[in-house]
């Protein structure tokens, strides 16, 4: 991995050690994270609090990177029998994008991750939960995304942006997110899986138990899919923390020497 | 006067035009018989009897250029060496040094930026989510204190508490390389920031922000920085880095 993402990367330890409020905790004191996930006033799941990537990619023997990629980050359709239905010019410029040595990646270039990719960079989020709107805080290039949940609708033709325009409702215990408004160009894993201007996403986002979150993303774009494909992403709770800030684009030197193979 | 400040920082050349073109009925605003928004009406209140800060704020532009604005120049009471660095920056003479070049805006300069910004407040911690930059504010309102040593950051630690009617915001640990504004006033590491927000009226909200840096200032310094509500809209996505080109101009070390 070449990205500047990686080279930038602040040291893993988290200095920010300050009690989260309303974590249910064990008799010595540790958080408890297979307690029942919390609820709001209304009762709803309160998806509230960091969250990190599942570390799911073995680590090499010489140890693991301070930024652990998950095994989506490389590839989104990892887990997936026979990988992503690429519609043939989405094969053919993943290939392109590989050979090459990632060199366009925009997350190597300190662009925005868009926001599939936000949930398999191994930075914190955070998710807040208020009446009318969730925000997803990221400590990745210090960014937010917000979801609107007042019942507002799509807007018919927003001017296409990186992260979209998203709004979300309850469905039982699951927030359901629909996204639309992307710019092309976006990369939804560092093999460079494609996103087209055409495309929805649509997240169920469930609070298993306190400490997991579930997020299960499906992708309808058919400029770039033969059909739309479903996966499944796990995120952990990080208790007793906060964000730190991290700047790709701070003391960046990798960008003017990224070259193709 | 001072000397004329030559814009070339990439904070002012990305921009997007402001024009909003998200119309969204923000819900709880009184109104004129005819449907606008009554921007002076009262304060809302919460159920504390708090002014309520929610919404979303557009500076006026001209603190980002010259934070002392309002102010007569000799009256900024500058240590020599921050007078000195002060003047070496003028007419874009060190550009590139500044981190809003850079794409990094940084404290206090954050603030002052003439997009709009949107204020959350929820039981604990208050968030700023700034248009420009699509960045950030985390402001701790669950009565902790200030970290006594902490690790330098671009926006500083930030704790929040009310005073009468005023919302006081105290921040210390920002990364001293951060301008004061663009015309280049500089700050050291022992930068002490106080923000007294105080909502006027419904469309209305001053910031008081005090400058307390005994090693760059020989004694503390405020100023007044006036916002309006914009109401009926949303914030707009804005990255800096996208097809950025001015970098590579600016000089300076």
């Amino acid at each position: 991995m070449v990205a500047a993402a990686m080279a930038a990367v602040n040291s893993q330890a988290q200095w920010v050690q300050y009690p989260t409020a309303g974590i249910p905790r064990t008799k010595d004191g540790k958080p408890n994270l297979s307690a029942p996930a919390p609820r709001t006033q209304d009762g709803k799941p309160d998806l509230t609090g960091i969250w990190d990537v599942l570390h799911n990619r073995p680590c090499p023997p010489e140890g693991c990177a301070d930024m652990w990629i998950p095994q989506e980050f490389l590839d989104i359709g990892w887990s997936l029998k026979g990988g992503l239905p690429y519609q043939p010019w989405a094969a053919a410029i993943v290939k392109q994008r590989m050979a090459e040595n990632r060199f366009t990646d925009p997350n190597a270039h300190c662009l925005p991750t868009g926001i599939v990719r936000m949930y398999t960079t191994p930075l914190y989020r955070k998710i807040i939960q208020t009446p009318g709107l969730v925000v997803i805080l990221n400590e990745r290039e210090v960014t937010y995304r917000q979801i609107f949940t007042d019942g507002r609708p799509l807007p018919v033709d927003p001017q296409p942006s990186w992260t979209g325009y998203s709004t979300g409702k309850w469905e039982g215990d699951t927030l359901v997110v629909q996204t639309s408004g992307f710019r092309d160009g976006l990369w939804l894993d560092a093999n460079g899986s494609p996103l087209t201007e055409s495309a929805r996403i649509r997240e169920r986002i469930r609070r298993v138990n306190f400490g997991t979150l579930e997020v299960e993303i499906t992708v309808d774009d058919s400029k770039a899919y033969t059909s739309p494909w479903t996966v499944k992403l796990t995120q952990l709770l990080k208790a007793d923390t906060d964000l730190l800030d991290y700047y790709c684009v701070e003391n960046e030197k990798d960008g003017p020497h990224l070259v193709a193979k | 006067m001072l000397p004329r400040i030559i814009l070339v920082s990439a904070l002012l050349a990305a921009g997007p035009a402001s024009a909003q073109w998200f119309h969204v009925t923000t819900p709880g605003i009184p109104r004129t018989p005819d449907g606008k928004p009554n921007l002076t009406a009262p304060t809302p209140r919460g159920p504390d009897g708090k002014p309520l800060l929610n919404g979303i704020w557009q500076m006026n532009g001209k603190y980002l250029q010259n934070i002392a604005a309002d102010m007569k120049p000799e009256d900024v009471p500058y240590q020599p060496w921050a007078e000195q660095l002060f003047q070496a920056r003028q007419n874009g003479a060190l550009g590139k040094t500044d981190p809003a070049a850079r794409c990094i805006p940084g404290m206090p300069k954050l603030d002052a930026l003439p997009y709009p910004f949107k204020i959350i407040e929820t039981p604990g911690m208050v968030m700023m989510l700034f248009e420009g930059f699509t960045t950030f504010r985390q402001i701790f309102t669950d009565g902790r204190e200030l970290p006594k040593d902490p690790n330098p950051t671009w926006f500083g630690y930030s704790v929040g508490k009310w005073e009468g009617d005023d919302w006081v915001v105290n921040t210390i640990g920002i990364k001293e390389s951060t301008w004061l504004d663009n015309a280049g006033r500089p700050h050291s590491d022992a930068l002490h920031l106080i923000e007294r927000f105080q909502r006027r009226d419904f469309g209305h909200m001053d910031i008081l922000l005090t400058i307390d840096d005994p090693k760059a200032y020989t004694k503390p310094w405020t100023v007044k920085e006036d916002l309006r509500l914009i109401p009926d809209t949303e914030l707009l996505e804005y990255v800096c880095v996208e097809n950025e080109k001015d970098y590579g101009h600016l000089v300076g070390k």
